[in-house]
């Protein structure tokens, strides 16, 4: 994969289309494009947090496993969006698990090389750990929705 | 002088018989009832109406209308069995008696939507009263621009129309996006909130120009409404069916009474316009 495609992908995707171009250009140097078939795991909880997942085409379920239930999906991410953000956070360990419902290609950038670049340009990293804050409050705030069951008989919903 | 509804008031306070010719059994606890005035007078409502259903003995509930029947032109009301009139209603069969006031409100705008693009979001029962906006829009497509239904349902069970959902799926003209709260095995589509497919609807129209019509649980409808001016859509453009406790239909009785409008006769369909500071009032 050349980066030229790795970088026209960084352009067009939601998440770094209007990040600065040198920063795009920084960041190709450590990213792949990446296709996943259906049902294949992108992430798994309590492994190594050790990339960040721009989708670019596709969809990828969030998981958790539940012994005796199997995994249960909570929310799906489609082209546009982003999985994962533990690799921001120390100890940089998986929370959930993330499968590839159909075919998904997204651009995968290399958490720790991505860190480092973090960490050496302050600007660099709240411009992306601000991104990440709209990303992770839209899906608490989801997640909230959800928990509130609204579709449920008014009956069943949690008091 | 006697004012024009009040000289009509036996007319709209008297139900007229009409016999139930079908039910489909949507979801576990909703079924869609096809209806037949017993006295053969011709019907006609607008997209978003509602009629006000009687059960003789057991009591009335106001219930969009969801449809017609494309064959027969018989009215269709899909309900959900939320209270005792409805755990009734969805409990009869082919040949049962109904009273039947109505159609009564205001209904979706479709003339102002009338070559723009239509942004359709639903939540859980609320795909009922903008079905007959589909069936009219299908039936009159090159009035319109690009339209796209956004879909959000408890889980894949409780999809209500599964049928006409896949053949709408299926048109080249229509982009459909659905969304569940929980997922199952064989389930292989989104889940999460039907907020999250905005992003989808936006890759098909420019939510600053499009009419977007709304119908859902008002907590949906608040959030959807929030997201969508974030968006860039204005107040204007947004319009959303409310609910209350109806009970006279014409606005007579005040039990509907949602700030100086009433739901049954100003509304139920609203543009956020007029309605979002109401939607923040906590004791309405």
């Amino acid at each position: 994969m050349s980066k030229a495609e790795i970088l026209k992908a960084l352009r067009q995707h939601p998440f770094t289309h209007d990040m600065e171009e040198a920063w795009k250009e920084s960041l190709a140097e450590i990213a792949q494009l990446q296709t996943y078939a259906p049902d294949t795991l992108l992430l798994r909880e309590g492994r190594a947090a050790d990339a960040f997942f721009l989708i670019v085409d596709g969809l990828v379920a969030i998981e958790m496993f539940i012994p005796g239930q199997g995994a249960i999906r909570l929310q799906t991410v489609s082209a546009g969006e982003i999985v994962g953000w533990s690799w921001a956070l120390p100890p940089y360990r998986w929370e959930f698990d993330a499968r590839a419902l159909v075919e998904t290609t997204a651009v995968v950038l290399d958490a720790a090389p991505l860190r480092a670049r973090m960490s050496q340009d302050c600007a660099l990293a709240a411009w992306i750990l601000s991104r990440l804050l709209a990303v992770v409050a839209g899906r608490l705030k989801a997640a909230r929705l959800q928990l509130l069951d609204l579709y449920a008989p008014p009956e069943r919903r949690p008091a | 002088m006697i004012p024009q509804a009040i000289s009509r008031a036996p007319d709209l306070f008297l139900p007229r018989p009409f016999q139930i010719t079908g039910v489909r059994r949507e979801t576990p606890d909703t079924v869609t009832l096809r209806l037949r005035s017993l006295q053969g007078d011709p019907f006609s409502f607008q997209p978003g109406q509602f009629n006000m259903l009687y059960l003789f003995g057991v009591g009335e509930v106001p219930i969009s209308i969801s449809g017609v029947h494309p064959k027969t032109r018989d009215l269709e009301h899909t309900v959900r069995a939320v209270g005792s009139v409805t755990r009734a209603l969805v409990r009869l069969r082919k040949g049962h008696i109904v009273g039947l006031r109505g159609p009564f409100g205001r209904g979706w705008p479709l003339e102002e939507a009338r070559g723009r693009d239509i942004l359709i979001l639903a939540g859980g029962i609320g795909l009922a009263p903008l079905r007959p906006v589909l069936q009219s829009l299908m039936a009159h497509r090159r009035d319109y621009e690009q339209i796209v239904l956004l879909y959000g349902a408890r889980t894949p069970a409780d999809l209500l129309y599964p049928t006409e959902l896949e053949r709408w799926r299926g048109r080249l003209d229509l982009q459909v996006f659905i969304t569940v709260d929980r997922g199952d095995e064989a389930w292989r589509g989104h889940i999460g909130v039907v907020t999250t497919l905005l992003p989808m609807a936006e890759r098909f129209l420019d939510l600053r120009q499009a009419i977007i019509l709304m119908c859902g649980p008002e907590v949906m409808m608040r959030v959807a409404a929030r997201e969508l001016e974030n968006r860039g859509a204005s107040p204007e453009q947004i319009f959303l069916s409310l609910e209350r406790n109806m009970k006279c239909a014409v606005g007579f009785c005040g039990h509907c009474q949602f700030g100086p409008a009433f739901i049954c006769r100003d509304g139920p369909v609203f543009p956020l316009s007029q309605v979002r500071s109401l939607l923040e009032v906590r004791e309405l």
